[in-house]
């Protein structure tokens, strides 16, 4: 374990627990099999909409007796097929590892960790959009490793032929180094690119400060070398050894959103095209617009979201949680990618069914990275695997995209998941 | 996984299998080919300032090859950081910026500019992409598209006229069937197709153009190739340019713009258009293109406190350079030719 990570806010131990065994983690504590009776923990009341929704099994399966008929046997939770289109690219099961920026926590070799066991999973990997300003892109200029070159080849040179992809982000700040131009015309992404597994992500915003643009603490000496490009403020006092760095979040009409969308698929027309909002009040808008203007791919990241630094009062209150995101934007005319707070099955499966094509595993990979560089993620993806097949299968069905709203029971009082309303209210099509 | 590459093949290669590589630089220079084309390039040097000095009264300006910043425009392609004196400077892949504000000085100019875009290592093997390369850039105060677009059909006529007149030898020494060159600037003037034509034409051809985006380089070889004249492709849709195209007030989502296409399937000459001059327009336009304003500091405060409204455009003097000369790859219009990711002096 190198335990350089805290996460307070998030079930860091459960999420540990899996980067160190494994699906073992899926069930209680085998010492206990034979001895403990179990049963749901009525002490447990999730706030959260989506945790407390529940996936509900028919007792009648037609689905399943279809996969009966066609497989000449009973089926099992081992008979799901994960594999799932993910905004273009081709995933082992429905996820993938969404942006950490240049945050200190994701720089110290996490990162390549991170990519490492990402394509050794068959999953795509989103490198956050900073990486190249902060940290370097690894060309000419030496990065120890960090910066986004030695990420994305830390990930080329795993991944199995056919699956998975790398997608680089780019925000309003960014324009600045170039980063999309900078990778498209670089001899180290040709092969990606060629096979159609390199992505470009226009940051719109993030779940853990919707609305303004990344910030992050640096050293005085970094802060003069950043001083021309991004806002440095010296909230630590004048003398003090560390100020605060800000970026612009970014202006966005709706004419703006779709024209950049064009501008990306004009510019790069190898590269798939992906859109991270902000979970704002228009989320709805927003993503109808990125798809009709040719996205192929909408990230939501709900306000739960975010593994990087931001203050306190965005993490309190700011923006909407991911289940209202989903309400909002009901049947989705493309392809939805969400993440926020998920790191297991339960919570990925109830996304899944309210309309998600897969979901982002962000605070979770990192803290998997942390336990194990070598091995966490992969354990807790395997965990996520078996969860998946077994829920899945649970619900009698055999694929990711089979899942429905009807599979999820929202208690009273807990409407965010209502999908039936928010099909009729969302039948109206895309803006402009 | 690096694709870099040293120069490798001959002139004579290129004619003989279709290998589109650069040779070595010395073989490159001492070959009889490239010495025929560079005395061809300077004829056609020659009558572009002849017609736009004498014809159209421009002043020729030298404009600067490093700044703040430069065109975002071009797709795909990174731009080269230098530091100077500790700030990040561009080195300039369009002189765009500069051509609009220089007109606050004179108001009608023409410029022979380097430009270095770091283009995908894919425009490789277009046969028509240089890492480095010059433009002859024109723009006009006060002047619409079809003032452009007339003065640029009027420099390449000029252009294949002299040529054609003074380089004989030359043409003959590069195997140019004069004939195709001087029929096809002997005709009516130059045909002019929509975007959306164009488009329709292809897809109609099993050619899948998306009608967002600008004509694909499989796209403009294929209409090139079906022409036996150069003609104007204008009203691109926005998102496919750069924020200095004005867009259509009549038509909103148009861009009043063009691009010269040549016959024979040498594709792309030149593009051009009436400029944005206003500054609330350029602001959101920036935003629509993904840039970040900030950059742009000293180009806003000139638009702000006022620039003229003008149309302009850039020719591509190694691409006309093949044409004229009926190359079969644009590096050998350049005596010292970048090909991307090809290493080379």
């Amino acid at each position: 374990m190198t335990g350089i990570l805290r996460a307070a806010t998030f079930p860091e131990a459960a999420v540990r627990a899996r980067a160190r065994a494994g699906a073992a983690e899926v069930f209680p504590a085998r010492d206990d099999y034979g001895h403990a009776l179990y049963g749901a923990d009525p002490s447990e009341r999730p706030f959260d909409p989506l945790d407390a929704a529940r996936l509900v099994p028919p007792v009648f399966m037609p689905e399943r007796l279809e996969k009966l008929v066609d497989l000449g046997r009973e089926p099992l939770h081992s008979d799901v097929d994960l594999g799932t289109d993910v905004g273009g690219f081709v995933a082992k099961v429905p996820a993938y590892v969404s942006a950490f920026g240049s945050t200190q926590v994701a720089s110290d070799g996490l990162g390549v960790a991170v990519s490492q066991q990402a394509a050794e999973l068959g999953i795509p990997l989103v490198v956050g959009e900073n990486v190249a300003s902060m940290n370097g892109y690894g060309r000419i200029t030496p990065t120890s490793g960090r910066g986004l070159l030695d990420r994305i080849r830390a990930y080329a040179n795993t991944v199995d032929d056919g699956v998975g992809g790398v997608v680089v982000q780019q925000s309003t700040e960014d324009a600045d180094a170039e980063v999309w131009n900078l990778v498209y015309s670089d001899p180290g992404t040709l092969a990606l690119l060629e096979s159609g597994r390199l992505g470009f992500e226009l940051k719109v915003g993030q779940g853990a400060k919707p609305g303004l643009g990344g910030i992050t603490v640096v050293g005085r000496e970094r802060a003069m070398d950043l001083a021309e490009q991004f806002t440095v403020e010296p909230v630590y006092g004048e003398d003090a050894d560390h100020c605060m760095r800000y970026a612009t979040p970014g202006t966005f009409t709706d004419e703006i959103l779709r024209q950049q969308i064009r501008l990306m698929r004009n510019n790069f027309p190898r590269a798939r095209v992906w859109i991270k909002l902000t979970p704002g009040r228009d989320i709805g808008a927003a993503a109808r617009v990125a798809w009709a203007a040719g996205a192929d791919s909408v990230t939501v990241d709900g306000a739960e979201g975010g593994s990087g630094w931001a203050p306190l009062a965005a993490m309190a209150g700011l923006g909407l949680p991911l289940a209202e995101c989903l309400r909002r934007i009901g049947d989705p005319a493309g392809c939805l990618l969400v993440s926020g707070r998920i790191w297991e099955g339960l919570r990925a499966v109830k996304c899944l069914a309210v309309g998600a094509r897969a979901v982002g595993l962000g605070r979770a990979a990192l803290l998997a990275a942390d336990e194990d560089p070598r091995r966490g993620l992969v354990r807790l993806v395997e965990a996520f695997e078996l969860e998946l097949r077994l829920l899945i299968s649970a619900l009698g069905k055999y694929t990711p995209a089979a899942l429905s709203p009807e599979d999820v029971f929202a208690p009273h009082g807990t409407s965010a998941v209502d999908h039936a309303t928010v099909r009729d209210s969302s039948a109206t099509p895309a803006s402009g | 996984m690096t694709t870099e590459t040293t120069a490798a093949s001959t002139s004579a290669d290129v004619r003989s299998t279709g290998e589109r590589r650069p040779p070595d630089t010395r073989e490159h220079l001492t070959d009889p080919v490239t010495g025929a084309v560079l005395r061809i390039q300077h004829e056609v040097l020659a009558a572009a300032r002849e017609h736009l000095g004498a014809a159209h009264g421009c002043t020729e300006v030298l404009l600067p090859i490093i700044g703040p910043v430069t065109d975002p425009g071009a797709r795909g392609a990174k731009q080269v950081d230098i530091d100077y004196y500790g700030h990040r400077y561009k080195l300039m892949t369009s002189a765009i910026l500069y051509k609009q504000t220089v007109l606050t000085a004179v108001d009608r100019f023409f410029c022979i500019v380097p430009n270095v875009r770091l283009e995908p290592l894919e425009t490789s093997n277009t046969s028509r992409h240089l890492a480095e390369f010059h433009q002859i850039d024109v723009e006009l105060a006060e002047a619409t598209r079809e003032d452009a677009m007339a003065v640029v059909e009027g420099v390449v006529r000029h252009v294949v006229e002299r040529v054609t007149r003074t380089c004989t030898a030359e043409l003959n020494i590069v195997g140019r069937d004069v004939g195709t060159l001087a029929a096809a600037v002997a005709g009516p003037a130059f045909e002019h197709r929509s975007h959306a034509e164009a488009v329709s034409d292809l897809r109609r051809s099993g050619h899948p153009q998306s009608p967002d985006a600008e004509i694909d380089w499989q796209g403009e070889a294929l209409i090139s190739t079906g022409a036996d004249q150069p003609f104007f492709l204008v009203d691109y849709p926005k998102g496919s340019r750069g924020f200095y195209d004005r867009e259509s007030r009549e038509h909103p989502g148009q861009l009043r713009n063009f691009d010269l296409i040549a016959p024979e399937g040498y594709g792309e000459l030149c593009s051009g258009s009436e400029r944005e001059s206003d500054y609330r327009t350029i602001m959101a336009r920036m935003r629509e293109t993904g840039e970040n304003p900030s950059k742009y500091r000293w180009y806003l405060d000139m638009v702000r406190e006022g620039i003229p409204a003008s149309a302009g455009f850039g020719i591509g003097l190694e691409r006309l350079t093949r044409w004229v000369a009926g190359l079969d790859c644009v590096w050998q219009a350049s005596a010292f030719p970048k090909v991307a990711g090809i290493v080379a002096p």
